[in-house]
């Protein structure tokens, strides 16, 4: 079986979250424009209907004009903060989602995987990927340094060689191909929760109550109960019972009992070997605060919660792996599962799966058919007629085993073998 | 990637400048300027000293009017939103699987790391791999960056048309590529020939003395080949050649292709594989093989046929013939992959199958007739075959 046809949706299953994730960031963009509007409006149609109810405006001019400026001072500060939320925030996003769906949009038209537009466009892929992969294991340096390498090549199809001057900031490309803003920000609360400090992180679930609160997830809460753990630590009983009140009851609907073990916690010390208690002075908790925190923000983001390089690694390594990649005798240096540290990554995918024969030379690492066909030696190993072919050429009829030449044979000792 | 382009277009005309009116509404700033004028209007008004209830009541109305507007044009944009969401859904309909975190041992993350590592320097990406290497906590073998290096400053002059430190590596390494064997000298050989013959200003006479020089070794098993390499001279000028039955040998693609023959036996000679191995298993994954799995995954399910094998694939991922790396071997009667315990078999007429179907088919005595072809053997001369 080969692949000749580009497989475009099978392509496009990971590209979900390139052009997901842009569409999401101006939905929030436009949301923040309809807030604005509302409050400003909002006040401007209030004190015009105050106004009109006004007997006899005209007696004072003074209190009117007055009323009057404050109205525009508001329309004029909508005005300007809605430009700016375009300029800055609105009109990058949209840009950004164009050159993203056109470059997904440039390999529909491409007929095979083996024309050279492809290859370049998987060499982009790839360090798409790599960049992904980088932020999410916080090697910043090393995603920038791979976009401002490579990432000139997304912009290519129109640019010109003129224009190469006015090649375009790191970040600018990077942002084109990685969401980059969105790691940093992972990237410092993840920082702060790592100092113990859950301030940034409670300010980002506060940003997307609405939306956390859709996906049911109670991220705030465990951080408010860090909160109030980290004070009973402290030997502060009295702010502790009025953090609780304050931060902890309005969850008791659905964390009851566990609001109610954060009260008995005051009665032990950090040191207790009391188990429920223990795990909740236990500061391995903080390490879980950073695992739910990046699980909400890649679920809110629209991101898969594993990097897409191990996706791909996932799929390519499963539908490489045979047996015969962990067997000393049929390793093939070409074969990525045989590589020593893939081997080690492949362990944890399933093998792939075969219905018909494809017998592969293990000389010339080429498929064995009618044409170049099977030929086993005496002693049952078999390679290709093109290796024992030159072989016999040069060595008079003789022939030996390419693994372990000490086995030799004549040439017409070799027995065509025939697969069906 | 048109519905989405599409939709975009739309919204971003909706969006777009100050000034547009390509909506059913007037643009939001269009809308707020006219509030402004009729707020400073009415400021003047009462300035001047014409004020009066009327002059705000109809004020209060035209506010109520704008807030209209805008609230009109914010509905257009939000419904040009949601047609572009849709368009996106639908182009993207499949969501990514979720799986538990993958390669998360510490074994794991070495190897993954030791991996990308060799991927930038075997990419030629060098300040990238040293970053990352300053990034992680991984070692790379000094000696392996070293030859990286050499493969990528050859591969620089040959980019440039400058065959000599290739052919300077092949010579050193004359053993290796006749054992192979491989034919790359003489393709080095043939493409400086080419490149003096083909550049603007030729010098027809030096190209072909070079030709008598380096040509001759190679005629044992490149004799056709060199024939053609020198009938092709009368054809010039270029203009003429191109048009005749030797263009092939002015197209780019033997530039490409040497560079690559080049790299192969390169990484070969040092015991390296063909192709950088992190985008061949990448290539092949986000080239169709998850989406593949991923279905056969749901058809399994949906069948409530618990794959039995949970340590195997439920269906086959097809490959380009290129990657396919180790010989399978499926038994043509009992459909069975051979194994250890069960090996191929070869028959004294050739036919290959599994011990056990061989078993199954033998007679007393131990004669086997063989499925495939009238010959009858003995099972005790069937010869288990490696492949
Ligand atoms: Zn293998
Ligand atoms: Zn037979």
């Amino acid at each position: 079986m080969s692949q000749d046809r580009l497989n475009v949706d099978g392509i496009m299953l990971f590209e979900q979250p390139f052009a997901r994730v842009p569409y999401e960031n101006y939905r929030k963009v436009f949301r923040s424009s309809q807030k604005n509007i509302e409050k400003e409006l909002g006040a401007v149609q209030n004190a015009a209907k105050d106004l009109a109810n006004k007997e006899r405006p005209e007696d004072d001019v003074e209190a009117t004009a007055k009323a009057l400026d404050g109205m525009i001072a508001r329309v004029e500060g909508l005005k300007r903060k809605l430009s700016d939320m375009q300029e800055s925030a609105g009109k990058p996003t949209l840009d950004v989602m164009r050159e993203r769906l056109q470059h997904l949009g440039a390999i529909e038209i491409l007929e095979s995987p083996n024309v050279p537009e492809f290859t370049r466009w998987a060499d982009v892929r790839l360090d798409r990927w790599l960049v992904d992969w980088s932020l999410r294991n916080g090697k910043e340096k090393t995603a920038r340094m791979i976009a401002a390498e490579k990432g000139i090549e997304v912009r290519s199809h129109h640019a010109c060689v003129h224009c190469m001057a006015s090649r375009p900031l790191a970040r600018d490309i990077i942002k084109k191909i990685v969401d980059i803003d969105l790691f940093s920000d992972i990237r410092r609360i993840e920082d702060a929760l790592n100092r113990k400090s859950c301030t940034e992180a409670l300010a980002w679930c506060s940003e997307n109550k609405a939306a956390l609160r859709k996906l049911k997830n109670t991220l705030e809460f465990d951080l408010r109960l860090q909160e109030y753990i980290e004070l009973a630590r402290a030997g502060k009983t009295v702010e502790a019972m009025a953090y609780s009140k304050k931060h902890l009851l309005p969850w008791q609907e659905t964390h009851f009992y566990q609001i109610v073990q954060a009260a008995a916690l005051l009665c032990y010390r950090p040191s207790t070997s009391c188990g429920p208690y223990k795990r909740l002075y236990d500061p391995s908790r903080w390490t879980m605060l950073i695992q739910s925190f990046r699980l909400a923000i890649y679920h809110l983001s629209t991101l898969p919660t594993e990097p897409l390089l191990h996706l791909a690694m996932y799929a390519g390594l499963a539908s490489l792996k045979l047996p015969a990649c962990y067997n000393h005798e049929t390793r093939n240096v070409d074969c990525p599962v045989c590589n020593s540290d893939l081997g080690v990554l492949a362990k944890e995918v399933p093998f792939s799966h075969h219905v018909n024969s494809t017998i592969v030379c293990r000389s010339t690492g080429k498929i064995m058919d009618a044409d170049n066909m099977p030929m086993a030696m005496p002693n049952g190993q078999v390679y290709s007629k093109e290796v024992f072919d030159h072989m016999a050429a040069k060595n008079g009829g003789w022939v030996f085993d390419p693994r372990n030449p000490a086995d030799r044979c004549r040439y017409t000792e070799l027995r065509k073998v025939f697969i069906s | 990637m048109e519905g989405p382009l599409k939709e975009l277009t739309k919204l971003e005309k909706l969006t777009f400048g100050t000034t547009s009116t390509k909506g059913k509404s007037p643009s939001i700033d269009q809308s707020l300027d006219a509030l402004l004028d009729s707020l400073r209007n009415a400021k003047e008004r009462f300035q001047a000293g014409m004020g009066s209830q009327g002059i705000l009541e109809s004020l209060a109305k035209t506010v109520e009017e704008k807030k209209k507007e805008v609230d009109d044009r914010q509905k257009e944009v939000y419904n040009a939103l949601a047609k572009f969401g849709k368009a996106l859904d639908k182009k993207f309909a499949n969501s990514l699987p979720s799986y538990d975190p993958l390669f998360a041992s510490p074994e794991a993350k070495g190897a993954l790391e030791r991996t990308i590592a060799v991927h930038f320097l075997r990419t030629g990406q060098f300040d990238t791999a040293q970053t990352f290497i300053s990034e992680s906590d991984i070692d790379v073998d000094p000696e392996m960056r070293a030859q990286f290096m050499t493969l990528h400053r050859i591969m620089l002059s040959l980019r440039n048309g400058n065959v000599i430190p290739a052919l300077q590596w092949a010579h050193y390494n004359d053993d290796f590529l006749e054992d192979r064997p491989s034919s790359l000298k003489f393709h080095l050989h043939r493409f400086e020939y080419l490149r003096q013959l083909l550049s603007p200003h030729a010098d027809i006479a030096a190209a072909i003395n070079y030709a008598r020089t380096n040509f001759p070794d190679f005629y044992p098993h490149h004799g056709a080949e060199i024939g053609r390499l020198m009938n092709c001279v009368t054809y010039l000028p270029l203009s003429r050649f191109m048009k005749s039955p030797y263009a092939d040998l002015a197209n780019p693609s033997i530039h490409s292709e040497l560079e690559r023959m080049f790299a192969t036996e390169y990484c070969a000679s040092l015991g390296m594989s063909r192709q950088a191995p992190l985008r061949v298993i990448s290539d092949i994954g986000g080239g169709g093989a998850l989406a593949r799995i991923e279905k056969g995954r749901k058809v399994m399910r949906e069948r409530k046929s618990e794959w039995s094998q949970a340590n195997e694939l439920p269906i086959e991922i097809p490959l380009p013939q290129e990657n396919r790396y180790h010989s399978v071997f499926a038994c043509p009667v009992s459909k069975e992959q051979s194994t250890e315990a069960n090996p191929p078999m070869m028959m004294t007429c050739g036919h290959v199958i599994t011990k056990e179907s061989l078993q199954k088919l033998s007679k007393p005595g131990g004669r086997v007739k063989c499925p495939y072809c009238p010959m009858e053997s003995n099972i005790q001369t069937a010869l288990r075959v490696y492949f």
